[in-house]
């Protein structure tokens, strides 16, 4: 399940202590599943899971400073880059706080890697017109890229494609369904 | 002295005026005619007699044409057709006609006709009499292959709608859909065409990624519709003929939501090549495109207005989508639904009277309309989940897409939201009816 | 209150009475008792107001002022010595008859003895008796002369205020006649220009009236004549309401029946999907006595021939219409009348 490695990501993003910049979830709430998710990660992890974290610093293996916070960077990175589902608010395209530094790492990672292509694939849950639904799912693969190329990555590396309410990551006319298929996806090729 | 002079007569002069005014009246009220003033109608669909036709030669299997005519009628929510069980005769032609005998059964019309086999051919001689009046008011004949009796019959259809309500019958158009199946983790989506009722349904294309926004051409040989076959929405016209394709907008991004002008030269477009969802003209025969619309929100979902003049469109520059009217290419968009905060897809019936759209109430979607003349906004339809509404081209009926235990169905109603009638449910979720003009 | 009080008193039952006695005779020690107290504790005050009265009216009544003071004092000497004299002389004279009375009764009683002594007993108690009513009557008589000596003096003085008084009013009036006859002549002129004034008032104040009797006489006529067609009007009213009455009765029969056939024309009639709200039909009707249509004529199109043909269709669908049974209704509505169709609400 795509959620499940989610889950363990935001874990992970906890664990080396970047998640201090992002504790804000407020209005993301209402957001059905996927905002009570988040919201549970944020309550149970805060010092616990940093604290864990801070563990593995202290008994390092004797490599350097500079090495090590190499090493770390690069793993935050990786465990960043490993999200590549984002979410919406019903009819707003408005990239959510919480994508951000998720975002920024794979604008990162683009900028590094300049023959990297992908494709941004914008959603809608089912309600609403098929048509207005193309267009905002268009608006939401827009916001995306703009995101991505404003931090770093190049226009030409990105292409948008939306496919409306066509394409559900879950079938369903519940809250939990529709907040999860209000979507951009980031495909890489 | 004189002023009391003048009182009195003034007295006097009102008196006298009073008693000619009373008597004027009295006169007028017992000379005026009496005027009874019917301002409502029956509730109900109009009681008609469809009489089995008779017939000479072999028919083909299948229904029977008197059949289809009954179906159509009842389709319509107008009539209400009489069962021919309970019919006392069953006249073929004028002279074996009884006008007391159906007037007894309460009906308004008697539909009686004949059919002849000929070689290939089957010929309907047809005749509809006014009960009351004790008058024919039509008596046509009308032909068709063997393998066409039902183009046979919604033209009969057609011609007995036309005769007694004095707008067209839409019996005779088509109808295109979309159909998705999924069988075994495979999904597929077909584009169909098929009668009004359904039957004689013929799949144009079959892709594995989304087919949108059917559109018929006026002259209802072609469609234009957006396929996600390469991967993302390009709009294609499609001769329905001869099955020729052509890519008609294939730019970066959004290419949708086609809508072809009264005249069949050119097509509306939402396209996002300027990097956000704006209407576009594109003039198919030249490919030249014209910039309709300029805003920073989405604009999208065109439809011309009945004149060929001005666009409705769905816009969200308020916040939410509603619907706009460019009165004339190029003016100011002026917003015209105010109900609720999703209004969106326009769809103007034939006569620039009612437009016809998806509404949002609470959290359900229904079909709504707004009446152009005084802004009135209706909900027109009781189910939820509503999409795609399409108005026939009379502006009598309309058809839409809606939820039926989890599959998506189409529906008619009668455009004023009356009789209901869902079409036979195909395999998997039918989607997007697009209602075919008359073809004459 | 004192004499109602009396009066519930005296009606008490007897057995009460006893208690009440008793209670009225503490009451009276008690009031006794603080009677004496009190004019113990005041002695002087009571008898106060009576000197001063008394006092008050001595000095007053002096009769003549002529008569000199020492003059009246030497007569009054003389007058007391002479008395004395004679007193003197009566007291000796009274002295030795007495003493012949003494010897004479001493011989009678001897002489008449026991006789004598219960009639003397009597006698002296009848003797008594007079006495005591002689003493009674001077008292009383004494008494009177007091008191109209007392009213005399008084009237006396009464009367020479009285003229004490008339004489200075007198003086006052002819004073004060003095200055009214100044002031009538200063009135008088001023009588004179008010006179002259009022008398020219007067005169307009007649016009006026004569103007408002005229307006009133006016006004009486009109009032006259509004109520003679007041009245007529009334009769009229009367007349008209009647008439009205009867049209009424015919009315709303014809009504009645209207709203019948209205009914079942809109049950029986379908406007076509083509119809609008400004299409109108107007179909001319004839009946039969029977409700039977006779004949129908569209006398004004809509425009729309399956509306006019729906409209047609509507009126040729009853059997038979609804019509009163009295033939003067159906006669005046009935016979011929008009449907007009036009649809307000559409389906």
């Amino acid at each position: 399940m795509k959620f499940s490695v989610q889950s363990k990501a935001f874990a992970m993003l906890l664990s080396v202590g970047l998640v201090a910049g992002c504790s804000s979830t407020g209005d993301t709430m209402e957001d059905g599943t996927y905002g009570s998710d988040v919201a549970a990660i944020d309550q149970d992890g805060g010092s616990t899971v940093y604290g864990g974290a801070d563990g593995d610093g202290v008994s390092s293996r004797g490599l350097t400073d500079d090495e090590r916070q190499a090493a770390q960077q690069q793993a935050e990175q990786q465990a960043l880059r490993n999200i590549t589902v984002f979410y919406f608010d019903f009819d707003t395209s408005e990239i959510k706080q919480e994508a951000r530094d998720v975002l920024v790492a794979h604008a990162r990672f683009l900028a590094d890697n300049p023959r990297q292509k992908v494709r941004l694939e914008g959603h809608t849950d089912e309600r609403g017109t098929k048509e207005y639904n193309l267009a905002l799912g268009e608006r939401r693969a827009s916001a995306v890229q703009r995101f991505l190329v404003v931090n770093g990555a190049s226009r030409g590396q990105l292409e948008t494609v939306s496919y409306g309410e066509e394409k559900p990551a879950v079938h369903g006319s519940s809250e939990s369904a529709w907040a999860q298929n209000r979507r951009v996806e980031l495909v890489f090729e | 002295m004189n002023a009391h002079n003048a009182y009195r007569q003034g007295f006097s002069f009102a008196a006298v005026l009073t008693a000619l005014l009373v008597s004027m009246l009295v006169a007028s009220t017992a000379r005026a005619e009496l005027l009874i003033r019917i301002t409502e109608g029956a509730d109900s669909a109009i009681p008609i007699a469809v009489v089995p036709f008779a017939e000479s030669g072999a028919m083909p299997a299948g229904d029977k044409v008197s059949s289809i005519v009954q179906a159509d009628l009842t389709m319509s929510g107008e009539f209400r057709p009489l069962e021919p069980t309970r019919m006392l005769s069953l006249p073929s032609q004028r002279s074996e006609v009884y006008f007391r005998d159906w007037r007894m059964l309460g009906q308004r019309y008697v539909l009686v006709g004949q059919l002849t086999r000929s070689g290939e051919r089957i010929e309907a001689r047809y005749e509809l009499f006014d009960v009351n009046r004790e008058e024919r008011i039509l008596g046509e004949t009308a032909g068709a292959s063997a393998n066409n009796v039902r183009t046979l019959a919604h033209h009969i259809s057609d011609r007995v709608y036309e005769a007694i309500t004095g707008d067209p019958g839409v019996f005779s158009t088509k109808l295109a859909y979309v159909t998705l199946s999924r069988t075994g983790g495979e999904t597929l989506y077909r584009l169909q065409v098929s009668d009004l009722d359904g039957k004689r349904a013929r799949v144009r294309l079959e892709s594995k990624e989304p087919i949108l926004s059917p559109a018929w051409s006026p002259d209802g040989k072609q469609l234009a519709y957006v396929s996600f076959e390469t991967g993302k929405p390009v709009v294609f016209t499609h001769e329905l003929a001869s099955g020729e394709r052509k890519k008609v907008a294939d730019f970066p991004g959004l290419n949708s939501a086609p809508a072809w002008s009264p005249d069949g030269k050119s097509l509306l477009l939402t396209l996002s090549k300027d990097g956000n969802a704006e209407i576009y003209r594109l003039e198919i025969a030249s490919g030249n495109l014209t910039r309709l619309t300029n805003h920073w929100a989405i604009d999208t979902e065109g439809a011309w207005d009945h004149a060929g003049r001005g666009i409705f469109f769905t816009s969200d520059r308020s916040g939410g989508p509603q619907i706009y009217y460019m009165e004339r290419l190029g003016a100011e968009p002026r917003r015209i639904t105010f109900g609720s905060r999703y209004n969106a897809r326009a769809r103007p019936d034939a006569k620039g009277e009612y437009v016809y759209y998806v509404h949002q109430r609470n959290r359900a979607f229904h079909i709504a309309r707004i009446n152009l003349k005084n802004g009135e906004e209706t909900v027109i339809t009781r189910t939820e989940s509503d999409e795609s509404p399409s108005v026939s081209p009379n502006g009598r009926m309309l058809i839409y897409a809606t939820q039926q235990n989890g599959t998506s169905v189409l529906t008619v109603v009668s455009a004023n939201g009356g009789a209901a009638y869902s079409l036979p449910a195909a395999d998997g979720d039918v989607r997007e009816p697009a209602w075919g003009p008359i073809v004459r | 209150m004192k004499g109602h009080k009396r009066e519930i008193i005296s009606t008490e039952p007897a057995s009460l009475k006893s208690p009440v006695v008793m209670s009225l005779a503490l009451h009276l020690l008690i009031v006794g008792i603080a009677l004496a107290g009190w004019s113990w504790t005041s002695p002087v005050s009571e008898p106060e107001p009576r000197q001063i009265s008394a006092r008050l009216v001595s000095p007053e009544p002096r009769p003549s002022p002529v008569v000199d003071d020492q003059d009246q004092r030497d007569r009054d000497q003389e007058r007391r010595q002479q008395q004395e004299r004679e007193r003197q002389e009566e007291e000796a004279e009274r002295r030795r008859q007495q003493e012949q009375a003494r010897q004479e009764a001493e011989r009678q009683a001897q002489a008449e003895a026991q006789a004598r002594q219960r009639q003397q007993e009597e006698q002296q108690r009848q003797q008594a008796q007079a006495r005591e009513r002689e003493q009674q009557q001077a008292r009383e008589q004494e008494a009177a002369r007091q008191r109209a000596e007392a009213e005399a003096k008084e009237r006396e003085r009464q009367r020479a205020e009285q003229e004490r008084r008339q004489q200075e009013e007198a003086q006052r009036k002819a004073e004060e006649e003095k200055r009214r006859q100044e002031e009538r002549r200063k009135q008088e002129e001023a009588e004179r220009k008010r006179q002259e004034e009022a008398a020219r008032q007067e005169a307009e104040r007649r016009r006026q009236e004569a103007e408002r009797r005229l307006r009133e006489q006016q006004l009486e006529a009109l009032a006259d004549e509004s109520d003679r067609q007041r009245e007529a009007e009334a009769r009229r009213q009367q007349e008209a309401a009647a008439a009205r009455a009867r049209e009424a009765q015919m009315l709303s029969e014809s009504e009645r029946y209207q709203s019948l056939i209205r009914e079942r024309l809109s049950q029986a009639w379908y406007p076509p999907s083509s119809a609008t709200e400004d299409m109108t039909a107007r179909i001319q009707i004839t009946l039969l006595p029977t409700g039977e249509l006779v004949n129908a004529r569209l006398v004004s199109s809509s425009g729309n021939t399956a509306f006019d043909n729906s409209a047609l269709g509507a009126v040729r669908s009853l059997s038979r219409y609804p019509v009163p049974s009295d033939r003067n209704t159906f006669e005046r509505y009935f016979r011929q009348f008009t449907i007009e169709f036009n649809p307000q609400r559409l389906r």
